[in-house]
Formats: C-alpha cells, structure tokens, sequence
C-alpha cells in the first residue's frame, strides 16, 4: 500500500524510521548509573526536579510529607505501568540538555535532605533515590516573584428556592434570551458588573464573568431581584463560588520542552494540540497553563488564595528555566 | 444455574456453562464433575487437521472478552500491521487497550470513541519507543477529528496514569524527509532538482536544530517547521537552479502536502538566517536579502553555534539588565525596549547590535492594549435600586407587542405556502 502519496500533510511520515528495527536503546534496563549499592527504588527517571517541587512544600508542613508519599505510591503505579519510557527518557533527556542543564547547579546545595524516608529503606546514603536527587534548594522565604495574578473570570452558583417559568421569565425581561431546542435555561446578562447568568427552571443559577467575589455575589444578587420582580418568591441560597480563573505575565519565554521533561508528572505538552503547556499542580489543586511567551493562566481555584499560592509555587520552577538559549 | 438439572455426583443445582478450549462443558460448581459435553467444534480449519490451536485463537480467550473489545484488539493489531510497526509494538499496544477497557467509562462510551481509543493506544505505544508517529497521521487512518481524538488521548493519558515523551523531533525529520520524492530522476523531478538523501538529511536536521535554539519549535506543530527546513536545505544545495522553485511548488514536485503554516516558518527561518549572515564579515558587505541568504546556508551552518551567540542576545535576561544595559554598543541603548527587534539594515562596518533571542509571540508588538482593571470596591452586600432593576424588565406595552409580534411570526412560519 502506498502509504505517503493520498495522505494530507500531517500524516507523512509513516515509513519506518531509519534503523528502527533494532532501536539500540537498552529500553528494560534498570538504569542506575551510581550504583549506590541499594536495591533499585521506584524512581528511575530524570524527573529528580518533580521530587524537587515536592520537597519545597516539606519546607512547610508535615502533611505535605505525607502527601509526598502519596505522590510515591502514584508514581510507584505509574512506573509498573510505564517502566520503559523511563529509560527512553534519559535518551532524549540527553539529547535536549539545553533545558535541564541549566538546572542541575542549583540542586545540589549542602542543606539536609529534608525528606522523610521511602518505607522499606534506610538512609544510608544522603539521597537515596536517583542519582540527581535535588536537595532543597536555597530559595530565601522573603523572596517572591513581586507578579500578582490578576482575577479574569468567577463562576458562582446560587439557588433561588423556588420553581421557574422560564417562557414568562424570557417575555418579561429584556436582557434574557432562552432557546428550548438548543439549552434549557433562560441566559440573562446585567451591565454593571458585567455578568451571564443561566437561570434554570428549578431555580437553581449560575452566574458567570465577574472579576471578583465580591462582584459576582452582587451580580447574582441583582439577578434574583430582577428574577423576584418578575413575580417569583426568589431567595438567595446557598451562595458559592465554584471556580477562578486568573492570569499573568511573567515576562520572559519558557523552554517548555524542558519543562515537561523535568516535571512529567504534572505537566502535560503536546504542541500538536495545543500550543501550552498543561500542568497540573497538586497542592494547592490548580491547572496552569502555560505559554512560551511567559504567558500563565491559572484556573480551578475556588478561593484567591490557591491561586496565588500556585503562582507563588510555579514562578520559581519557570525561573530556572530562564538562563537557557 | 438452577433449572439446568442437578449434579449426578453431589446433587446440586450450580451448574455452569464452561469452556474447555472450544468444548463447551456443563461443570457443577460444586464437586467438578463434568455433567454434558458439547460436540468438539471445528470452528478453525486447523483443529479440523489435528493441529493445535493456541488459547488466544480458542473460544475460551473470548469467553471473557466481550465483543466490542474483541473488534477492538482486532483492529489495534491490524492498525499496527498497517503501519509496518515491529511485533513488539502489536503487544503493547493491546495491552494499553485492555487496560483502559477495565475502566467503567471506557467500557460504557460510544463506538465513536473506542474507535480513537485504538488510534490513541498505538500512538502511546510508538512515541514511548521513540517512533516518530503524529496524530495527524493516526487521525487520518481513523477517519477522526482531532478534536475528538484530542479530548480521547488526553483523557486516556490521565486516566491510565502514563507517562508519553514528547515526539521525538531527530525521527521525525529522518522519516519525514525520507517521504519526499526527490531522491530519482522522474517524469514530473528534472535532473536539476534531484538530491542526494544523505545530504539533505543532515542539512535539514541542521536547520532544525537551528529552529529549535531560536524559539522557532516551541509551542507551535513540529510538522510545518520541518517542512520549511527541507525546503531550504534542497535550495541551498544547489541554489543556481532552484532558487527559482517556490514552496508550494516543491512541495507539489516531491509528492508532499504543504502545510498551512510552512510558509510562516520559513519566513521566520529566513530571518533568523539573516541576523546571522549579519555576523560575517564577509557576507556583511553582500548585503543580503531573504532570497541571496539562500546560497550562503552551508556556511552559516557550519558556524551556527557561534553565529547564534553573536546575534543574538539572551532575551530571558532581557527583564534584568533592561536597567543597567552596557554602554558596548551605541547602538544597543536604542534597543531598550523589549521587543524592539529592527530589521534594519547595519550600518557600513560594525555589526548590528544583537537582536533579542525571543519566541515570534513575544517579538510581535500585542496587539490590543491590555489596560490594568480598575480597583473596584464592591463589598457584595451594597444596596440594589429599583431603577436599575427596572431597566431589565419589559413595559406592558413592550409585552404585549412582543406577543403580538410571536403570534404573527408563528403564523407566517405555520402557512405553507404564503401568498
């Protein structure tokens, strides 16, 4: 079957790679290049600088330990499940060391090691996990990244406590627009602040576009009046905001192939999709994407706090992606 | 399974229907005693011959496989066939696949969805062998969208918890090149324009390289960017007689699709070429254009590495000593700005000072002002008018002309054929 010549551009490249029936890469070896002498541990991979976020949090709690070992137990499944892209990793690891190179200096500082031992080992050794372990890194507490993420959308939910008639209601506003065939809910919009709400007919709504807390708790309030005026016994119940979204620049491009090398487990890069980098932070439990313009969107929160708390976690790893060209 | 008889051993009612091989059994649960055989079935040719038959070729594998996962294996296996992968690729794939059916979700998701979850499954299975496979092609394959296959594969990849490498951008140049036709003389490929592999090969890789340590690759589709390179390395080979050949053209001539963004990238291929030409001496005085730079790319390869550090200056570093820029160069303290990368020509002897080594995005001026919000003091508890509630609701007049205006548009809607 001629394969190359009726596909569209972006499916060339289906003959076989040059050499590929041996690929030469020792894919089911253990790979412990420092023979500490212990028996292999879970991790084998470059990813030392994901066990390097974990261990920034351990600066802090004792929880975050646990949590760390959580993360082991995760990574232990993962390794069962992927144990040959390990090696395949330190392959083209080697091959893109622009990104990780730059890195590793700042790992090996003389503080102790801060981690709480794997269960089933003893710590004879300083880092008894892959060879390049990092150690905490000497990041000072006062310094901070001085960038502030500025709120871009707040989704809140609220119930009116009572049943709807959303054909009256989309008759008697001006500012609602409701299409049974295509949404069951009436979408109704306000000025000031500048909000959507979808208003359903059991009462319950959503109320979406503010740029604060406090602005989208008073577009939902000015939704129940006008809700209330059309003749509903609307309440305001059970006010929550269920998701932020918030934005920022930090100024300088990021290497984002080296970014998803060293923290795989968090990140997720696929230019042929989407030309971000997804990572998903665990604590606090925030998305990010992030962009090679510097570009960071944060999303998932549900107070201020975890955004910040996640930017504040972030722009030191994109820092150390910055000396590369 | 009571009503299906009692054990003639133990007595008891709990008889299941098993396989032996192909040989359906009556078994009771209990005691083990076989209580019916069914007729030795000649469902494969080979038994029929007194060959063996192996486990995963009997019935009694499929006893426990559903259907719909049964066509699912079939068509990851033929998948792999199709793309020549080697055996050991067949296995893990199906592996991946049987995994992700244990999951309730998978299980109970439209066909439309298994479909992609074997594409997905084979693309796992290659980039962790380094197998240079895009999703494009898969999606051509499978007959899918990429939307959908984007949603599958991330979903997947998350679900199962795998870690997949990045597509492995050296393979991906050597198969691709490898697909351009350009190799032997033919009745649409004169003489002039034919090449040898090698050379192009490792010209292209070099360009790429050179793509990838100027922020051309990053975040964009690896695909256009290797176009662009393999364009520019056949010209530069023998620039005489092809420089005249346009992309598009020679993407027609070598039996290749354009994509939509090569020509983007080749433009700002050809740029960073030129700041580099910009560097040599040489080459300063020819002053050269996109088109004449063309002719001089096996030099500038040769010294890419250096070329690279003299033109450019560090763009990450930019934010940092935007204050206490050094005096180096006069010319350098007009570039304060970020982001104020001239294309002007030098002027007479000295080099021109080093651009910034930014991505594109970040070179192109924004392009709508993103004013800083206003600090609001809403508390959220403020008082609500009535007036301004009033503006949301409609007159009763307004109601009623609204209604009127409904009813004579459903009766304009419900006459057939109006006058």
């Amino acid at each position: 079957m001629d394969q190359n010549n009726s596909l569209p551009p972006y499916a060339q490249g289906l003959a076989s790679p040059q050499g590929a029936m041996t690929p030469g890469i020792p894919i089911f070896s253990p790979m412990m290049p420092y023979g500490t002498g212990l028996t292999p541990q879970p991790i084998q991979n470059t990813n030392s600088l994901s066990i390097l976020e974990e261990q920034q949090r351990q600066q802090q709690q004792q929880q975050q330990q646990q949590q760390q070992q959580q993360q082991q137990q995760q990574q232990q499944q993962q390794q069962q499940q992927a144990v040959a892209t390990a090696a395949v990793q330190q392959s083209t690891s080697q091959q893109t060391t622009q990104g990780t190179s730059g890195q590793a200096p700042q790992l090996f500082h003389s503080q102790t090691l801060t981690t709480a031992p794997l269960p089933g080992t003893t710590p004879l050794y300083p880092s008894p996990m892959t060879p390049m372990t990092p150690i905490t890194p000497a990041t000072p507490a006062s310094e901070s990244s001085g960038i502030v993420p500025q709120l871009q959308n707040i989704v809140s939910t609220v119930n009116l406590g009572c049943k709807l008639d959303l054909k009256t209601i989309a008759l008697r506003a001006r500012n609602a627009e409701y299409n049974p065939k295509r949404f069951a809910a009436v979408i109704m919009r306000i000025r000031e602040p500048r909000t959507t709400a979808l208003i359903f007919s059991s009462g319950k709504m959503v109320c979406t576009g503010a740029k604060s807390e406090e602005q989208s708790r008073l577009a939902a309030r000015k939704y129940a009046r006008v809700v209330q005026k059309l003749g509903f016994p609307a309440k305001f119940l059970d006010f929550k905001i269920q998701n932020m979204v918030g934005s920022c620049d930090v100024k300088f491009p990021i290497r984002l192939e080296g970014l998803v090398l060293t923290h795989q487990q968090f990140s997720s890069y696929e230019p042929e999709l989407f030309p971000g980098l997804i990572y998903r932070m665990i604590k606090p439990r925030i998305v990010l994407l992030i962009f090679v313009s510097g570009k960071v969107v944060l999303t998932g929160a549900k107070v201020r706090a975890e955004i910040y708390e996640a930017f504040e976690n972030i722009y030191p790893i994109l820092k150390g992606f910055r000396k590369t060209t | 399974m009571p009503g299906r008889g009692r054990c003639p051993d133990c007595g008891s009612t709990e008889l299941v229907e098993d396989s032996h091989y192909s040989q359906s059994q009556l078994v009771c649960s209990d005691c083990g005693c076989v209580v019916t055989e069914g007729v030795l079935t000649t469902t494969f040719s080979d038994e029929g011959n007194l060959r063996e038959v192996t486990y995963s070729r009997s019935t009694g594998e499929n006893e426990q496989v559903s259907r719909s996962q049964q066509q699912g294996l079939r068509r990851v296996r033929d998948l792999c066939r199709v793309l020549q992968l080697p055996p050991t690729f067949e296995d893990t794939a199906v592996a991946y696949y049987q995994q992700a059916y244990r999951h309730s979700g998978i299980r109970a998701a439209r066909l439309q969805k298994k479909e992609v979850l074997v594409g997905c499954c084979v693309l796992i299975t290659c980039r962790q062998h380094n197998w240079p496979l895009t999703m494009g092609a898969i999606c051509t394959l499978l007959y899918a969208d990429l939307d959908v296959f984007s949603s599958i594969y991330m979903q997947i990849v998350k679900l199962l918890g795998l870690d997949v490498p990045s597509l492995c951008l050296a393979e991906l140049v050597k198969t691709y090149c490898s697909s351009f036709k350009l190799f032997q003389a033919s009745p649409s490929v004169p003489a002039k324009y034919v090449e040898d592999k090698e050379k192009m090969l490792s010209r292209t890789l070099q360009l790429v390289e050179l793509a990838n340590e100027t922020w051309l690759v990053t975040g964009r589709h690896p695909l256009p960017v290797i176009t662009a390179a393999t364009f520019l390395a056949w010209q530069s080979l023998q620039p005489a007689d092809r420089l005249s050949c346009s992309l598009a053209r020679f993407c027609k001539l070598a039996n290749v699709d354009l994509p939509y963004p090569a020509s983007s990238r080749l433009q700002e291929l050809l740029a960073v070429l030129l700041r580099m030409a910009e560097q040599l001496a040489w080459l300063r005085v020819l002053r050269l254009d996109k088109r004449s730079v063309v002719k001089h790319i096996g030099d500038l390869l040769q010294h890419r590495h250096s070329l690279v550090r003299l033109a450019f200056r560090d763009g990450t570093a930019e934010v940092e000593t935007r204050g206490q820029e050094p005096p180096a160069w006069g010319q350098g303290q007009r570039e304060g700005e970020v982001g104020n990368n001239s294309l002007g020509l030098p002027q007479g002897k000295r080099p021109a000072s080093p651009a910034l080594l930014l991505p594109p995005c970040m070179l192109k001026p924004p392009k709508r002002i993103c004013p800083a919000p206003p600090v609001s003091t809403v508390t959220g508890d403020e008082n609500i008018s009535d007036s301004e509630i009033e503006q949301y609701l409609r007159t009763p007049q307004e109601v009623r002309d609204f209604q009127r205006a409904q009813a004579a548009r459903q009766a304009a809607t419900s006459v057939p054929n109006p006058p």
